[in-house]
């Protein structure tokens, strides 16, 4: 216990350490241009002020949401269309062989290179942006659905046969359960996608969204703006991916819920 | 004594090669064999070869090159309703909880939930995991986790148990309670068992009778009847001779 204890301890101070030293940094570097790089204070105290008067109409959290909501709508379409996509082409090989070439040419290209055909299709509307984030969010949860599909111990499948299960059954009780922490694996991986993705659309042309608020820091020469914009990306993408992991020892007890 | 002369099973010239486009490979040639009402028969034979082929076409997951099968008297192909497999490897699912896992062949044949539940608990008792209904797997000792195994393939009561060397990847001391363990439970819920083995000792040690396999292609050499009263004491002379005379019939296996 008392070893234990002592860990934590040095766990904490190492946190703390690296820390303060990073806004020692950040303080000294910007003594010399602070027009360049404002110091944390100047950040903090903008970032009070942000807090008080909304922009452009929107206050703070109201342009977190924004974009929140964009990400979330957009992780829910991949999800609806990645998991059942992968598990028939996890279990199928001709619908494998009939999609993957598709897939695989279209994977490589960045959401970001398809912002100027979508703004000729859709306009710069608010499905612009969840079509843009959900190009980027679909990849990995297809990709991590196939892998955890193909993973299945063949020797689960034969208990399924011993039983005569249903193919129905099969994929009910054992495939996609089998598959579940490798599908939540690439859901994680999908929330971080999308919270890229969106800031981009969101820098593209936008009236709300942390993205909004970075291009509209660049446009006032508001460089604390900035700063702050970009604190609060790294802030409430930390705090997504607590939430998530919360969830996945929700959703698979029997990985994480071991003594 | 109960009576053990009804055929429940039987195998006749079962072969299966497996073929590649460079060369055919033989695996089981030949095995004829009849299985007895509530008999425990236990099939050794040396190494890799041709063993758990012969358990996994008796339990319609290969299909047999020729040959065929009889379950009372009836020509069967395929899985038998009537037979429950224990694993090699205890095959439990993770994300089941033990009482889950063992129910998992009743739910698969649509068994009303409190019915299945009745019959799970009665086997988890039986096979000594009462306690433990809501554990999950990686929670559990390897000799649990073939408990469970065990208790599952108990649950669709089942007439044939096949069991492909369940204690295998069992350390020596929970191997040889595991084999204690199974002829308890055999003897409380009399099934005709075919138990497929690599070791000598512990095919003395269970079985009614034993069929000696040669090693690859697998072939029956010789039949075995072990006379010792049960429990076997392992180090009685007779039981060491009685190992002694199989071993020398043993095929190396490479």
């Amino acid at each position: 216990m008392k070893q234990k204890q002592k860990e934590m301890l040095v766990t904490v101070a190492f946190t703390l350490l690296s820390l303060s030293l990073f806004l020692l940094l950040w303080s000294i570097l910007s003594i010399n241009n602070p027009d360049f790089l404002p110091s944390p204070l100047t950040c903090i105290k903008k970032f009070q002020a942000m807090l008080g008067r909304p922009i452009s109409k929107v206050s703070l959290g109201g342009h977190i949401l924004a974009s929140l909501k964009r990400v979330l709508l957009a992780v829910l379409c991949a999800t609806i269309i990645g998991i059942p996509l992968g598990l028939a082409m996890g279990w199928s090989k001709k619908i494998n062989a009939f999609v993957s070439p598709i897939f695989e040419f279209l994977r490589p290209i960045p959401p970001i290179a398809w912002i100027p055909l979508v703004i000729l299709w859709f306009g710069v509307g608010e499905f612009s942006k969840v079509f843009l984030v959900t190009l980027g969010a679909y990849v990995p949860i297809l990709m991590n659905t196939i892998t955890g599909v193909k993973m299945v111990p063949p020797v689960l499948l034969n208990v399924g046969k011993i039983y005569k299960a249903s193919s129905v059954q099969i994929l009910k009780e054992i495939v996609l359960p089998a598959a579940l922490p490798a599908i939540f694996a690439g859901l994680k991986t999908a929330v971080s996608c999308g919270w890229m993705v969106v800031l981009a659309a969101e820098m593209m042309a936008s009236k709300s969204g942390v993205g909004f608020l970075i291009t509209r820091g660049m446009e006032a020469y508001d460089v604390a703006m900035i700063i702050v914009g970009m604190c609060i990306i790294g802030v409430v993408g930390y705090l997504i991916s607590i939430c998530l992991s919360f969830l996945e020892r929700r959703l698979c007890p029997w990985k994480t819920n071991l003594e | 004594m109960e009576d053990k002369s009804r055929v429940k099973m039987s195998l006749r010239n079962i072969s299966k090669s497996y073929y590649s486009r460079k060369e055919t490979q033989e695996a089981v040639r030949d095995v004829s064999f009849d299985v007895m009402e509530n008999e425990f028969l236990v099939l050794l034979g040396p190494g890799q070869c041709g063993k758990t082929v012969l358990l996994n076409i008796i339990a319609g997951l290969e299909e047999p090159t020729t040959g065929k099968m009889l379950y009372e008297g009836k020509e069967f192909t395929g899985v038998n309703d009537g037979f429950g497999l224990v694993f090699q490897k205890t095959a439990l699912m993770d994300w089941k909880t033990v009482i889950e896992n063992v129910e998992f062949g009743l739910k698969i044949k649509h068994t009303d939930k409190q019915k299945r539940r009745e019959i799970a608990e009665k086997y988890i008792d039986l096979v000594g995991l009462k306690g433990f209904e809501n554990s999950y797997p990686r929670q559990l000792s390897g000799g649990m986790k073939q408990r469970t195994g065990i208790a599952r393939a108990y649950s669709t009561n089942p007439g044939v148990l096949l069991m492909d060397e369940p204690f295998g990847a069992l350390d020596a001391q929970t191997r040889y309670m595991m084999e204690n363990e199974i002829l308890r439970i055999w003897n409380e819920d009399k099934r005709t068992i075919v138990f497929v083995t690599n070791n000598i000792e512990e095919a003395v040690t269970l079985g009614d009778r034993i069929i000696l396999l040669s090693s690859c292609p697998a072939e029956v050499k010789q039949i075995y009847v072990p006379n010792l009263p049960r429990p076997r004491d392992n180090m009685s002379p007779e039981f060491l001779a009685f190992r002694e005379m199989i071993e020398k019939n043993t095929d190396m296996a490479l």
